[in-house]
């Protein structure tokens, strides 16, 4: 009888475990199923040194972006993926670059523009000397009425992550001007500046392109690998 | 078809040959499912069909503008004809188009809806029996708040560490939102639902409440909506917290059109569960009992749908023109096209702050009931409980704009709603000396029931002190959108009002079940969730205090530590919750058979056996007296009549 | 049911004594004045966690906290300790239910009268003590620009974008800052406003918030008075990037903010003058 009793308690105790096993379980089900999917890194690529802010010479690092005014070039798949009409950049919009150096961004921006709500990002921040390269030519502020759109990119700043704040107009691109590839010809921006410690930044762009929706702000306004993307300084 | 004769033979052969249940008899959840799938898929490809892309000349300025609009109308549409075909399948339409034709339900039918000889089917049906519906929404909040929960382990471990790529923005924002809205809708209807429906009508000497059907309605209106509501993180999910805040939640993808369908749905389930409650509260109490004779329990049930049913219909008429926003294109929440959002915000936070007492007042009424059974003392002065119950009541529509105040909305109507939002501290506080006064020089038996009320009593401390600092204008400046309002009110709705709904579910176990709910595993469950909640919350305060914002991603490497620690805390929830999830299991399977009356207690639902006849009573009870007459000197007999 | 004072049935060892001689509200007492004393010394540690002040404004707050902990002390104190001796002296341990009943008073007059007065009471000294805080604290109340010794007040039209600020001074010239610049020891005024959803305009340190709303301005000040560089945050859940919508709030002296001021305003605008083929 006794002993019938412990074999009671030990199945109980058994079932216990059973429920909370399976109660992790299925937690961690739910974790795997709507964890972030790694997204296709970008990583710069360091070609010699240059001029740090201080004198000393510091890593070059090199990373380039495309902008498109739809998702039909194959970033996102064959047919455009789930929202072929949406803006994005590309081929990545995930990016990692080293720490402590110069890194320069070159953005072929094929996407026509309007006129942007808040001139602050029709000006250039944030890069070395607050200038940038357009098409060759340098320039540190575009007409508020022909923007196409920005890269903008900022993160938390604390003690152990210094705050950087980087915004790049990105003039739009002549519509009617139609190159080989079914749009029209890009303008070829490029700019750079200097990254501090290791922290993760964020970037998107502040030009509001998605259509239809308030503030024009959503759709590939608000999704990552459309027209936000992060930033990762190693 | 409330049956209120005093006197009732069951099972009486009605004259009419056929079996009970005509065409309900063929409707249960798989018809309603069959059904919600073949309205859903019609609305949406009339929808798609109707609902088409205009052609637009000479719009340079948005060509694809309107397509956001088309796919919000093609969307609603299809939530819409879900709900709709569901209801249609579960049978719920049956009763009224019946009526109409002249053709009303027979004696046999009446008896089969309330699932007199169906066993387990009847739970998978539009049973109208206030005992099965009681277990259905048992069930239910059961779901929602696993879901629930599930979904903040999910925000939790996000928050484990300060740059966490786990989940990403838009699934983080998401699921906050999901977790806010399913545990909002899941605290509404924990103690109303599963007591309110099961334990109420008995408690009062009925032997239904007033109106069955509707009773059945507003359960199955909430089972119609759940689907709905969790494809929300599938289509795109929602940029919002639960309070869907506007112009914000226009932007969003379609997945925002799911949370204001589920939310319309449950305003119409919650207005129809309020006005039978009321209605049986008020008509159908037994003889003899007097509003003095009343149970406390009753009181706050009745409280909490009375508050409810002039909230809930501003939240969904806040809503409805969200709604309208996004489907049709109005403006009544853009400034730009002379809107406002802070249209949005009072007519949400009108619902909102009554909705918190909505949640809070039935779990503690529920532990008012059940704390003179466990000190074997009369409730505290009664009278003083009913008015502090009325006057939270009372105040609690004069507060909302304390969640505005740094809105920018009315600075000047800050000093008001400060001193009615801390007026409400002085009938809170006069529930804690009825509980005080109820344990003074009591027997106090410290089964889990009673220890869910010193649980409640430590957390409500916390979660009212810290109310007070938060109605403070100056402090709510540093305060608002801090970790420090999250950490406050999951001390309250959780701490309080989760802590007495399990300790309510541990008391009524027996009578529902007609097993012991065994405390001993159950002990252990209980205990780990409340220490686990403590460090979970105390550890938020302290990010809240040091400026951590609500509802972000990401955060200031500074909070790192206190995250880590209220992770854990939650993770130590989760454990107890699943501790306890197996003790209700286990239990209710194979559980010590229950007498009647275990806890000797004197309300009413104590009396009848269990498990408890079809129509709960054979002959409705006659009262003579309060349920409360532990150790009263004068022998008057507890309540009248018969057994 | 009668309205009856305490009873004196079955065992009263409180037979004849005062309400205060009794044992059970000594003791309780007693536990409540330690538990108080507790209280009360660690009533400083809210504001503590609040971290460092950079204005006039977050040293009421702090100060606020520090005072509203030590008013709900006691009241905590007391429940706590009720609920303390209860487990200590009113257990009944058994697994039937207890055999015989505890007295059974319903009530007591005085104790509900003097619970709902001094519950008045506490409510209303925090309601005047609210009050003349609001009063004290520009920014949450009447908006009176003050002058201070360092100089006359400055203005600042702070935007919120989805998921940057920036911040425009009228003053000097319209120049814009995505950091917020302050000169120390003068009263700032913010006016804010968003261009697309509602954000919350938060500088953590100072105390300092009000929502950013589209198509209004909110106004609101603060008095900075220390140097340093604080943080900036978005307190209302506005989209995507909302946890990384922070900027920083850097006080400096009226000559490091005039060097700035003088650096910002020397922007001289450098390329392309027209549309290339506009829509």
């Amino acid at each position: 009888m006794a002993l019938q009793k412990v074999g009671v308690r030990m199945r109980r105790l058994a079932f216990l475990l059973i429920t909370v096993i399976a109660g992790v379980g299925v937690v961690f089900g739910v974790g795997a199923y709507f964890a972030q999917s790694a997204p296709a890194v970008q990583a710069a690529e360091v070609k010699g040194t240059a001029p740090g802010p201080n004198g000393t010479e510091v890593p070059h690092a090199f990373i380039s972006m495309e902008s498109y005014p739809d998702s039909m070039q194959g970033f996102h798949g064959a047919d455009g993926g789930a929202h072929p009409d949406w803006v994005t950049f590309g081929p990545q919009t995930s990016f990692e670059v080293p720490a402590n150096s110069l890194v320069t961004v070159t953005v072929t921006q094929y996407d026509g523009g309007e006129t942007i709500t808040n001139s602050y990002f029709a000006k250039v921040h944030g890069t070395v000397d607050n200038m940038a390269t357009l098409n060759g030519e340098p320039f540190n502020e575009i007409p508020a009425d022909a923007v196409g759109h920005t890269f903008t990119l900022r993160g938390i700043p604390s003690p152990s992550q210094p705050a950087l704040f980087v915004s790049v107009p990105l003039l739009m691109a002549n519509e009617e001007n139609v190159g080989d590839n079914g749009y029209p010809v890009p303008n070829i921006v490029t700019f750079s500046f200097y990254t501090g410690g290791p922290g993760l930044y964020f970037w998107n762009c502040e030009f509001p392109c998605g259509d239809g929706t308030l503030a024009n702000f959503g759709g590939p306004m608000s999704s990552l690998g459309y027209m936000a993307g992060t930033f990762t300084v190693k | 078809m409330a049956i209120q004769t005093q006197e009732h033979t069951s099972g009486s052969a009605p004259s009419n040959a056929r079996a009970g249940g005509a065409l309900m008899s063929r409707m249960n959840l798989v018809t309603a499912i069959i059904g919600g799938l073949i309205v859903m898929f019609a609305a949406h490809y009339l929808a798609a069909a109707f609902f088409v892309m205009p052609v637009l000349e000479g719009d340079a300025e948005n060509p694809s503008g309107l397509g956001w609009l088309i796919d919000n109308r093609i969307t609603l549409t299809t939530m819409f004809g879900w709900v709709l075909g569901f209801m249609l399948g579960i049978g719920a339409f049956n009763g009224p188009v019946r009526w109409v034709l002249g053709k009303d339900l027979t004696d046999a039918d009446s008896l089969f809806l309330a699932g007199k000889d169906q066993g387990v089917g009847r739970y998978f049906r539009f049973t109208t029996d206030h005992k099965v519906v009681g277990i259905q929404y048992l069930i239910i909040t059961m779901t929602l708040l696993g879901v629930g929960g599930t979904v903040a382990m999910m925000i939790r471990t996000n928050l484990m560490t300060p740059h966490s790529a786990f989940l990403g923005p838009t699934t983080y924002n998401t699921f906050v939102g999901m977790h806010g809205i399913i545990m909002i809708i899941a605290t509404i209807i924990m103690v109303t639902g599963p007591f309110g429906n099961f334990i109420l009508p008995i408690m009062i000497g009925a032997r239904d409440m007033a109106f069955p059907r509707l009773n059945a309605l507003s359960f199955w209106l909430i089972a119609s909506v759940v689907p709905v509501l969790l494809s929300v993180p599938f289509l795109g999910g929602m940029p919002t917290g639960w309070t869907a805040y506007n112009p914000l939640a226009s932007q969003g993808p379609v997945g925002m059109d799911g949370f204001i369908v589920t939310i319309i749905v449950f305003a119409v389930s919650s207005a129809v569960a309020g006005a039978n409650i009321t209605t049986t509260a008020v008509k159908m109490r037994t003889r003899g009992m007097t509003w003095t004779r009343t149970p406390i329990f009753v009181y706050g049930v009745v409280a909490s749908v009375g508050l409810a049913i002039p909230a809930f219909p501003t939240f969904m008429a806040a809503q409805v023109l969200s709604g309208l926003d996004r489907g049709v294109g109005t403006s009544f929440y853009t400034a730009e096209d002379g809107g406002s959002g802070w249209l949005y915000a009072n007519l949400f936070w009108l619902m909102g702050h009554p909705e918190v007492y909505v949640i809070l007042i039935p779990a503690v009424a529920a532990l008012l009931e059940l704390t003179p059974v466990f000190t074997r003392k009369p409730l505290f002065s009664f009278k003083a409980a009913v008015i502090a119950i009325a006057g939270i009541v009372g105040l609690s529509v004069l507060v909302w704009a304390h969640h505005m105040y740094i809105s920018g909305w009315a600075p000047k109507l800050g000093g008001p709603f400060m001193l009615t939002t801390e007026m409400i501290s002085i009938p809170t506080g006069l529930l804690f000396l009825v509980f005080i006064g109820t344990m003074w020089r009591g027997r106090i038996w410290t089964r889990l029931p009673m220890m869910a009320v010193y649980a409640m009593l430590w957390n409500f401390v916390i979660g009212g002190v810290t109310g007070v600092y938060l109605s403070d204008i100056p402090v709510d400046e540093a305060m608002h959108g801090s970790m420090f309002v999250t950490a406050h009110f999951h001390y309250t709705l959780m701490g309080v009002a989760l802590t007495g709904t399990m300790g309510a579910l541990v008391f009524w176990f027996s009578k529902m079940t007609g097993r012991m709910f065994n405390e001993r595993i159950g002990f252990w469950g209980f205990w780990i969730v409340q220490i686990g909640f403590n460090v979970t919350f105390l550890g938020m305060f302290m990010v809240g205090f040091a400026g951590q914002p609500r509802r972000v991603f990401n955060y200031s490497e500074m909070f790192a530590n206190g995250n880590f620690v209220s992770t854990m805390g939650a993770y130590t929830i989760f454990i107890g919750m699943l501790i306890f999830l197996y003790t209700i299991i286990s239990s209710w399977r194979g559980g010590e058979i229950a007498s009647a009356n275990p806890w000797n207690a004197k309300t009413l639902e104590w009396q009848v056996p269990t498990p408890v006849p079809l129509e709960n009573f054979d002959v409705l009870p006659i009262i003579t007296s309060d349920p409360y007459g532990y150790g009263r000197p004068t022998s008057e007999p507890k309540e009248g009549a018969s057994r | 049911m009668a309205d009856t004072a305490l009873h004196e049935t079955q065992e009263s060892p409180a037979a004849g004594k005062r309400w205060w001689q009794r044992p059970e509200v000594r003791a309780i007492f007693i536990i409540w004045l330690i538990l108080t004393i507790i209280g009360e010394a660690l009533a400083w540690v809210p504001a503590w966690l609040m971290g460092t002040s950079a204005s006039e404004q977050m040293d009421e707050i702090k100060q606020t906290m520090t005072a509203f902990t030590a008013f709900a002390a006691p009241v905590a104190t007391l429940v706590w300790a009720a609920m303390i001796y209860s487990l200590a002296k009113w257990r009944y341990k058994g697994d039937t239910p207890p055999p015989d009943d505890a007295p059974g008073f319903t009530t007591n007059t005085p104790s509900i009268m003097l619970w709902v007065i001094a519950s008045g009471v506490l409510t209303m000294i925090v309601f005047i003590w609210g009050l003349l805080k609001i009063a004290a604290i520009p920014a949450a109340g009447a908006l009176a620009l003050t002058s201070t010794n360092a100089g006359p007040p400055i203005e600042i039209q702070v935007t919120g974008n989805q998921w940057v600020w920036n911040f425009t001074y009228p003053e000097l010239g319209n120049i814009q800052s995505d950091v917020l610049y302050l000169p120390v020891d003068r009263t700032a005024v913010f006016n804010v406003t968003s261009v697309d959803v509602i954000h919350s305009f938060w500088i953590v340190e100072m105390g300092v918030k009000v929502d950013a709303n589209p198509g209004e301005i909110a106004k609101t000040q603060v008095l900075s008075h220390s140097l340093g560089t604080y943080d900036v945050r978005c307190a209302e859940l506005c989209g995507l990037f909302h946890g990384a919508m922070e900027t920083q709030a850097k006080v400096v002296t009226q000559a490091e903010f005039d060097a700035w001021a003088a650096d910002e305003g020397a922007f001289v605008p450098v390329g392309p003058v027209a549309a290339e083929g506009g829509e």
